[in-house]
C-alpha cells in the first residue's frame, strides 16, 4: 500500500547516525567458530534447563536447554558437534549465567523442525514456541507469549524503525528478505487472527519502503528520523495513535502487537523450514572497526572472532558496545559470546564515545525537553544522589521510564542520568518488595 | 590488544556536542550586542562598569575556589595544578553573571559599588549556595537589588524609564505615568525612540532594544532558551499593563497603542530575554514554566503601576524564590498516563 507520514511524538533526540559506515554492505554469512558457547539464559525470564550431557554429539539447530516455564525460551545448538562442557559463568552484563560449551565437527547435520504448510494459527503459534524465537529488537521478549496476548488485539505492528545510530542489521534485512518478512509478518497476523499489518520505517531507508509498498496488505508508515522512534510506545502511538498505558500494562492492552522486522524473518523460516532459532544479523560498526559489515552469526560466537572478521580493530577502542551506542552495554573485553539478542557489536573511537566527566546540573531541563515519556529526569537524579528514592520516584516519575537514552544524550553537563534511574528503579522494586511482605 | 583504557558505562555511549562552557559562551555572544550599545550610548564609563563586574565576578569565582573545601595551604602549595583545575572546572557562568549585572546597572554608579555587586553575586548568592546549578535566586538581579538598597538610591531611580529630561533625571518624577500621558509632557518619546534606546535613560544594557532583539535571535538560533518564553512573558505582561493604564486617564479607557511603550520601557525586554530565561532558576517543566512567566509578567505590571522605580529585579527574585514550589506542583503526567479511576466507596 501506498505509504503514509506517521504522526508527530513529543521529545525525542537526532544523533548523528552513522549508519552510512555499514549500511551499503549486504549481508554475510560468517564461518563457524571452532567452539560455539552458548548461555542458557537468551531471553527474559528464567533462564533454559539444559538437556543434554557432556559428550553428547548434537546437529544443527538441535534442543540443548529446554524452556522453564512460560516466560522462557527454548535454546538450540548453533553448530553440529559434541558438548564438551556444561558450567556456571558469569555473562556480559555481570549477572551469573550458564554456558553450554560445544566444539565444532565440522558436519553440517541439521536437525529442523518439519516444515508446515498452510498452518493454522494453533499450529504457528506452537511452531513460533518449538523454535524458541524471542524478540530480535534488543530486549528478547519471548515471541510466543506475545502472539497469545491477554486483551483482544486487532492490529500487528512490525518495527522497521532502526532507530538506534550506527545499526543497519534491521535495514539490510529489510532490503534483501523483503517478501520473508512480509510472510513472517502474515504468519503471525494469522496466529493472532488479525488481517491489519503495519510496518513503520524510518525515512532515512527509502529503499525499504519503496519495497514494502507494492504489498497490498501490509500498511507502510514512513516516520520522521528521530530516537527513539522504535520504541514501543512511540512505534504504536505513531503508527496507530493510540496510547499504551504505563506498566504493567502491554502494548496488546491497546489492541495492538509490536514485532520486528527480525523477528517476522524468523517465524518465516521457522514455518517454512522448520528452522530454530540458533543465528541472526548482527552489524559489527565503529569508527575502530576496519571494515563495518552486516553479518550472520551463529549464537554463541565470540565477539572477538566477530570483530577479526570484519578485520579487527583499526585503532584502540575507548568504548565496546554490544547493541546500538543509546541502550547497548558497555563491555570490557571482547570475550563475551553473541546471544539471540545481540543486534550489533560497535567499537567506538575516543571521538565518538561520550567519556566526559560530568559537570554540575544546570537545571536547564533539556532532559526533560527531549523525554518522550514526558518525565523530569532531572528530579530523579537530584534526589537518587541524595538516597531519597522514593521522592526520585515520585517527582520524576521513574517507573515508567523506557532508559532510551534521549535525556544523557541532550544533557549539557553530561550527567549520568540512565545510571541514576536504573538505581532508582532497583531501589524502588526492593522497596516495593518490602512493603508486599509486610 | 584492548588495553585498560576501554570505558565502561551505563548508555548511551553517544553524547551531543554541547557542553554548559558553550551555552554560555552562546549566552555571551547574545550579551555582546547590548553590551556594545551601551558603549556607544553611555560612552567609556559604560565598558569600565562592564570590565569591573565581569573581572570581578570570575576572581571571586576563582578566589573561592582557592579557599573553599580541600585546605587553602595545600592548594596554595600546588597552585598551579589548582589554576590548571580551575580552569578545567571553568565553565564561564561568572562571566555571564558579570555582564549580566553590569548591563542592568545606570551607568552613573561608582565603580567600586560595581566590585562589591559582583562580590555579592559570586559569594554570596551563587558560591555560598554551592555554585553553578545550585542558586537559588538569579546572582546578578540579586545583587542589583543589593546594590540598590546599599547604595545611592537616587542612582538607581534615575535609571528609570523615561524621556532624559534636564533637571528632573535624579527626582523620580519621569516615570511612566507620566510619560504615557503624553499629552502633558513636552518631550514625549515616540515607540521608535524606545526601541533604540535614543534619547532614553536606563541602565546600560536594556536601552537599546536592538540590541536585546539580536541577543534573543541568536539564543533562539542556537537553541539556548526557547522561543516563546520570552515572547509569552511580554505579551502577558503587556497585555495586562496596558489594562492597567487605562487607570492614568480621567475616565477609563483601554489603549492599545501604550502595548509597545509598555514593553518597550525599561528593563522588562531585557529581563525576559535574559534574565527569566535563566536555566538554574527556572522551572523545568512546561507547565512549570507557563506558570512562571505568566506570574512574573502579571506581578510586573501590577507593580510597575503602582510604583516609579524599575521593579523587574525584585520581580525575578520572588519568581525565583517560587521555582521549587511551581517544580514541586507542576509535575508531567508520563506519556500514556490514565487518570485513577477513584472506588466507589460502600458499593
Amino acid at each position: 500500500m501506498k505509504a503514509v507520514r506517521g504522526k508527530y511524538f513529543f521529545g525525542g533526540v537526532h544523533p548523528h547516525d552513522k549508519k552510512a559506515l555499514s549500511s551499503a554492505s549486504p549481508l554475510e554469512v560468517m564461518p563457524e567458530p571452532e567452539v560455539a558457547v552458548i548461555s542458557t539464559s537468551q531471553s527474559l525470564g528464567k533462564p533454559a534447563v539444559p538437556v543434554v550431557e557432556t559428550g553428547r554429539e548434537v546437529k544443527v539447530g538441535e534442543l540443548i536447554a529446554k524452556a522453564d516455564g512460560p516466560i522462557s525460551s527454548d535454546v538450540f545448538s548453533s553448530i553440529s558437534g559434541t558438548v564438551e562442557d556444561i558450567r556456571d559463568g558469569i555473562g556480559a552484563n555481570g549477572a551469573p549465567e550458564k554456558f553450554i560449551f560445544i566444539r565444532n565437527n565440522g558436519k553440517t547435520d541439521k536437525a529442523y523442525l518439519p516444515p508446515l504448510s498452510s498452518p493454522s494459527a494453533d499450529e504457528i503459534k506452537a511452531r513460533i514456541r518449538d523454535a524458541g524465537i524471542v524478540g530480535l529488537g534488543g530486549a528478547g521478549f519471548p515471541t510466543a507469549v506475545k502472539v497469545s496476548p491477554r486483551s483482544p488485539v486487532d492490529t500487528l505492528v512490525l518495527n522497521g524503525a532502526e532507530c538506534e545510530p550506527y545499526l543497519t542489521c534491521d535495514h539490510r534485512l529489510m532490503l534483501e528478505k523483503t517478501d520473508e518478512i512480509v510472510r513472517g509478518a502474515r504468519y503471525i497476523a494469522a496466529a493472532l487472527g488479525v488481517t491489519n499489518i503495519i510496518i513503520g520505517i524510518e525515512a532515512n531507508k527509502p529503499d525499504c519502503i519503496a519495497q514494502f509498498e507494492s504489498y497490498d496488505d501490509i500498511k507502510v508508515v514512513i516516520l520522521k528520523k528521530k530516537y527513539p522512534m522504535g520504541g514501543e510506545k512511540q512505534l504504536v502511538y505513531v503508527t496507530t495513535g493510540r496510547k499504551i498505558g504505563l506498566p504493567p500494562k502491554l502494548p496488546a492492552d491497546s489492541g495492538v502487537v509490536v514485532e520486528n522486522v527480525a523477528t517476522a524473518y524468523a517465524v518465516c523460516e521457522a514455518v517454512e523450514l522448520g528452522k530454530p532459532l540458533y543465528e541472526r544479523v548482527l552489524t559489527v560498526s565503529g569508527g575502530a572497526v576496519a571494515a563495518p559489515k552486516n553479518i550472520w552469526v551463529k549464537v554463541g560466537t565470540k565477539l572477538e572472532d566477530i570483530v577479526n572478521y570484519c578485520g579487527g580493530e583499526s585503532m584502540p577502542p575507548k568504548k565496546v558496545v554490544q547493541g546500538g551506542p543509546m541502550t547497548g552495554l558497555a563491555l570490557a573485553d571482547l570475550g563475551a559470546y553473541t546471544h539471540k539478542t545481540t543486534s550489533g557489536i560497535l567499537l567506538m573511537t575516543p571521538e565518538e564515545a561520550a567519556a566526559e566527566e560530568p559537570t554540575p546540573c544546570l537545571n536547564c531541563g533539556k532532559c526533560a525537553d527531549v523525554c518522550p515519556m514526558h518525565l523530569m529526569p532531572m528530579n530523579t537524579e537530584f534526589y537518587s544522589s541524595a538516597g531519597d528514592y522514593e521522592a526520585a520516584a515520585k517527582y520524576g516519575n521513574t517507573m515508567a521510564c523506557i532508559e532510551c537514552g534521549a535525556c544523557e544524550y541532550n544533557c549539557p553537563a553530561k550527567r549520568p542520568l540512565i545510571q541514576a534511574i536504573r538505581k532508582t528503579k532497583a531501589e524502588m522494586r526492593k522497596i516495593m518488595m518490602g512493603g508486599q511482605k509486610k | 590488544m584492548i588495553d585498560n583504557t576501554v570505558v565502561i558505562s551505563t548508555p548511551p555511549h553517544v553524547k551531543s556536542k554541547r557542553t554548559t562552557r558553550g551555552i554560555m559562551g552562546d549566552v555571551c555572544i547574545a550579551l555582546a550586542p547590548a553590551a556594545i550599545a551601551g558603549i556607544v550610548f553611555f560612552g567609556y564609563m559604560a565598558f569600565v562598569i562592564e570590565l569591573v563586574s565581569v573581572l570581578g565576578c570570575v576572581a571571586t569565582e576563582f578566589v573561592y575556589y582557592f579557599i573553599a573545601k580541600g585546605g587553602f595551604a595545600k592548594k596554595c602549595k600546588n597552585a598551579k595544578l589548582t589554576c590548571i583545575n580551575w580552569w578545567k572546572q571553568f565553565d564561564l557562568t561568572s562571566v555571564v553573571t558579570g555582564l549580566i549585572l553590569a548591563l542592568i546597572l545606570p551607568v552613573t554608579v561608582k565603580w567600586y559599588e560595581v566590585l562589591i555587586g559582583s562580590i555579592f553575586a559570586i559569594a554570596i548568592v551563587k558560591m555560598f549556595f554551592g555554585g553553578t546549578g545550585k542558586n537559588l535566586v538569579n546572582p546578578a538581579s540579586a545583587a542589583r537589588v543589593f546594590m540598590f538598597i546599599s547604595f545611592s538610591l537616587t542612582t538607581y531611580v534615575a535609571a528609570n524609564f523615561g524621556p532624559i529630561l534636564e533637571g528632573e533625571t535624579l527626582t523620580g518624577a519621569t516615570n511612566l505615568a507620566d510619560y504615557l500621558l503624553q499629552n502633558t509632557h513636552a518631550s514625549a518619546l515616540s515607540s521608535l525612540d524606545l526601541f533604540l534606546g535614543t534619547g532614553v535613560n536606563g541602565s546600560i544594557g536594556e536601552t537599546c532594544k536592538l540590541a536585546i532583539l539580536l541577543g534573543y535571535i541568536y539564543l533562539c538560533a542556537r537553541k539556548v532558551i526557547k522561543w516563546w518564553q520570552p515572547l509569552l512573558f511580554l505579551a502577558v505582561f503587556g497585555f495586562t499593563a496596558v489594562l492597567l493604564s487605562g487607570f492614568y486617564f480621567e475616565s477609563y479607557r483601554f489603549d492599545i497603542s501604550l502595548f509597545l511603550p509598555h514593553i518597550l520601557s525599561g528593563g522588562a525586554m531585557f529581563a525576559a530575554v535574559f534574565m527569566f530565561t535563566d536555566y538554574v532558576t527556572s522551572p523545568k517543566g512546561i507547565y512549570g514554566q507557563l506558570v512562571y512567566y505568566i506570574g512574573g509578567a502579571l506581578l510586573l505590571a501590577v507593580m510597575r503601576y503602582f510604583t516609579k522605580i524599575e521593579v523587574v529585579s525584585f520581580i525575578i527574585l520572588i519568581m525565583n524564590i517560587l521555582v521549587p514550589l511551581i517544580d514541586k506542583y507542576c509535575i508531567r503526567k508520563p506519556f500514556g498516563y490514565v487518570k485513577e479511576k477513584k472506588q466507589k466507596e460502600g458499593k
